[in-house]
């Protein structure tokens, strides 16, 4: 079995085994509604971690992806609040900015070969800042609380049976990530960019064009997210997002994409995301405080992170010695 | 004119001149390459080769002369892929595959088959057709093999499938020998020789003439830019090549090289070192004076040996006595006891290209040119630079050119030259002459003299034959992280060694 495959098993086993310790130790946890409001969480992270995953596979980072929820949502909440424009043109809108986004930092990237980290930080600022200006304000210029009342939206926000729309996308999107990136030339690109982009652009691929592709794409995710997260808030705040990198970062990572690039698939994220939603959800059921949520997520970041790097060492020096082994009998052979 | 070959061109250049803002890289190059030849194309580093290839594939524009390749007028403005369209296929000196995928997804990059009417990539169907390709061709691979996993000489394979799939009726290969071992040089050849048969033409790169001999039809040879022959299949001959190459003769070394026993005290011992998965109880000693020579095949153990005595990678037994005490290396010690290491991969252990041969010579130097408060010491550490640099006749001997912009000999010179400003008891070289043209190589074979008669010890480890028993006073061969053989007194042959190394001698193949 591939190294990726024993990491998975064990992580789904991670997975039940917690699940089963919680339900035991506090029995509100195996409700329906306790476990669909878990998965709501975890699918919120999930989307904008699945455009994320694609990052890293090109060796990327998308910093901004906190920032483009925070714009989409106040984009939103403009129509809403000084607008008679119903959800299905505005949306559409909001959605087409994350991709503009996405598009501006692929650009930067690719056109003046600037660091990823540098370009998407930048806009991450940015958009924070515009996030803030764009607010929609009281009298006294202070941000103003929006109810949204436009049932188009909320419906966001809503189940089918117990299962959260959101769930569904997340589930939906994962799958249509999942086969993009194995089965189509296209996805296939994504990989070989990452993974060596001087090789990839001699055997012809247009690597530019994949990573600014790549970059939209973790925009719309993003955007996505956003009108999600807006519609079950019932409201719109400029502080949406912000923070979430590291939550989307840990999902992934724990999911088994590395930062090197060249590897990684949906399935490991959609895991991850699990897992740490699960853990965030475990936190409150045991009645801990939920600040120590990001201390947890910090130290499981650094545990699967050094196991990892662990792992791989001793795989690559097996590998090494099964290609020693094979190259000394292909010898003998002659 | 009437020769019969002249009917079947398949590329022809004519007249091609080149300058990149300067001075010409290429005047008035006349080429011709004819379908299903072997063509090599000889020369000196700066001879033109690289730019010539450059514009053939598209890679670079000519400034003047024509090109036609299979029928077709390539206009000025060429380019890469225009060039692949046509059957230009180029096989990497640096590998160009994909780590991660598989062998069949490296093949069909970009040009997956797919389902029918889809836009999704038929894995089935991609994998029979690579597998279907291998055995037509009878190479040892499998389809779904991943890259990562395969040693050099078959991921080298991996890329002439993929030029093959590309239907590619000229292949060109830069230097493709540089990483084998002489068992995969001999297995490429196999390979070379099945494309001429397939009437694929093959254009040739290399500095090793003993190749360039035996697969060869016909050889170009350029100088300083311009062609000076073409040589028929029987006119060629080594000492020819390389009078017309360099435009001088090179004192020809005698096939059995006589070696000479030295006694001078010993510098480095090492006693029964063992390292898992590496090395078996390895014994040796290496004496003032005297030039020991590591001969064996890549995964032999001799990098991972050169490692351990040098301190970089722990070894699990054994001693190692240094100067007649015991010593367990550091690369810190080793370098304050009078160490000097030349690495095997110069670009990625060798050198930092983005800084200048100064800092690049300082840098192995610290503790001489800088004061005991830590401060480097700008003026010292420039004469070091220049002392290198004039020692070693670095080209430009400029000391402030950044080290990655110059050639594959000087920056071997830089590497060489950072440790030979310091009082060297002890020098390692691994695979030194790798990608280095035929002068620097000379002179890296002087510099070697030059220190061992300086009371220097020497280790070279080699793969490149000539130059082990050319070098060496003693040969050890390793096999599998043992001592299989060693040659000490007498003469020795490049096929005694080759056959210890691949375990021909204590009774036969295994």
């Amino acid at each position: 079995m591939s190294v990726s495959a024993i990491r998975r098993l064990i992580l789904i086993g991670l997975l039940i085994a917690i699940g089963i310790a919680l339900s035991i130790a506090n029995p509100s946890f195996l409700t329906v509604d306790n476990l669909m409001t878990l998965l709501q969480e975890a699918s919120l992270t999930g989307i904008v971690a699945i455009g994320f995953t694609l990052i890293l596979i090109t060796a990327g980072i998308d910093m901004s992806i906190g920032a483009v929820i925070a714009i989409t949502s106040m984009i939103c909440i403009n129509f809403i609040s000084y607008t008679q424009l119903p959800a299905y043109i505005y949306i559409p809108i909001a959605l087409a900015m994350g991709c503009a986004i996405g598009w501006v930092n692929g650009f930067f990237i690719t056109h003046f070969k600037l660091p990823e980290f540098i370009v998407t930080l930048a806009t991450r600022g940015i958009l924070a800042g515009l996030a803030l200006i764009a607010a929609v304000k009281d009298s006294q210029g202070f941000v103003k609380n929006v109810f949204i009342q436009d049932e188009v939206f909320l419906a966001f926000g809503e189940t089918v049976g117990p299962v959260y729309i959101v769930t569904i996308v997340f589930f939906v999107l994962a799958f249509c990530t999942q086969f993009f990136l194995k089965r189509t030339r296209a996805g296939t690109n994504v990989y070989a960019t990452g993974a060596n982009p001087t090789a990839a652009r001699l055997s012809g691929i247009n690597t530019d064009r994949t990573l600014i592709g790549v970059y939209m794409f973790s925009g719309f995710c993003a955007a996505l997210t956003s009108i999600f997260l807006s519609a079950r808030m019932m409201t719109a705040m400029p502080e949406f997002g912000i923070g979430s990198e590291m939550d989307v970062i840990a999902s992934v990572i724990i999911g088994g994409t590395p930062f090197t690039g060249g590897v990684g698939d949906i399935w490991g994220t959609v895991i991850g995301t699990l897992f740490l939603a699960l853990i965030k959800n475990g936190i409150l059921k045991l009645g801990l405080s939920p600040y120590i949520q990001p201390i947890v997520i910090g130290g499981i970041i650094v545990v699967v992170v050094v196991l990892d790097v662990w792992y791989k060492d001793f795989a690559e020096k097996r590998a090494a010695r099964s290609a020693r082994q094979k190259q000394m009998q292909s010898k003998e052979g002659v | 004119m009437n020769d019969p070959r002249n009917s079947d061109v398949l590329l022809e250049c004519r007249g091609i001149d080149k300058n990149y803002n300067g001075p010409m890289v290429l005047s008035g190059v006349d080429f011709a390459l004819t379908r299903g030849e072997i063509h090599a194309l000889v020369g000196e580093n700066g001879a033109g080769k690289s730019t010539l290839i450059k514009i053939v594939t598209g890679v670079t524009n000519r400034n003047a002369g024509s090109i036609s390749f299979d029928g077709h007028d390539i206009p000025q403005e060429h380019s890469k892929n225009a060039a692949e369209k046509l059957g230009i296929a180029v096989i990497y000196q640096e590998l160009s595959l994909i780590h991660g995928m598989s062998v069949a997804q490296n093949i069909y990059l970009t040009k997956e088959p797919l389902l029918s009417g889809l836009p999704i990539i038929d894995i089935n169907k991609m994998n029979t057709m690579a597998q279907e390709m291998i055995d037509r061709y009878g190479f040892d691979l499998k389809a779904t093999d991943v890259i990562d996993n395969l040693p050099i000489a078959q991921r080298q394979t991996v890329e002439i499938l993929k030029a093959l799939s590309n239907k590619a009726s000229l292949m060109i290969m830069d230097e493709p020998t540089s990483s084998l071992t002489s068992t995969e040089s001999a297995q490429l050849f196999k390979i070379i020789r099945l494309l001429k048969s397939e009437g694929i033409s093959v254009l040739y790169i290399s500095h090793r003439m003993e190749e360039v001999f035996a697969l060869s039809d016909r050889v170009t040879v350029l100088r300083d830019g311009r062609k000076v022959a073409v040589l028929e299949k029987e006119q060629i001959s080594p000492a020819e090549i390389i009078r017309l190459m360099i435009g001088r003769i090179l004192t020809d070394n005698e096939s059995h090289h006589q070696m000479v026993k030295k006694d001078g005290e010993v510098v480095l011992e090492v006693d029964k070192l063992c390292s898992e998965g590496k090395l078996k109880d390895v014994s040796f000693s290496v004496r003032r004076g005297e030039v020991l020579g590591f001969g064996g095949l890549v995964g032999s153990g001799r990098t991972e040996l050169m490692r351990a005595i040098y301190g970089i990678d722990p070894f699990d037994s054994g001693t190692i006595t240094y100067l007649g005490k015991p010593y367990v290396p550091t690369v810190e010690k080793s370098i304050a006891g009078g160490y000097g290491f030349v690495p095997e991969e110069r670009r990625l252990q060798g050198i930092m290209g983005g800084i200048s041969i100064t800092g690049n010579i300082g840098i192995a130097n610290l503790d001489t040119i800088s004061s005991k408060a830590g401060f480097v010491s700008g003026a010292k550490e420039l004469e070091r630079a220049q002392k290198a640099i004039a020692l070693l006749n670095v080209k430009p001997a400029r000391p402030e050119v950044l080290v990655g912009n110059l050639s594959g000999g000087n920056q071997q010179k830089v590497v060489v030259g950072k440790w030979l400003i310091r009082d060297l008891k002890l020098l390692i070289v691994d695979e030194p002459t790798v990608g280095v043209d035929i002068g620097a190589k000379e002179e890296m074979y002087q510099t070697i003299e030059r220190l061992s008669q300086a009371g220097v010890a020497v280790i070279v480890v080699s793969s490149d034959l000539p130059e082990l028993t050319r070098l060496s006073d003693r040969i050890i061969v390793l096999r599998k992280g043992r001592v299989i053989k060693e040659f000490v007194e007498g003469a020795v042959s490049e096929e005694d060694v080759l056959r210890a190394a691949s375990g021909l001698v204590e009774g036969g193949a295994q």
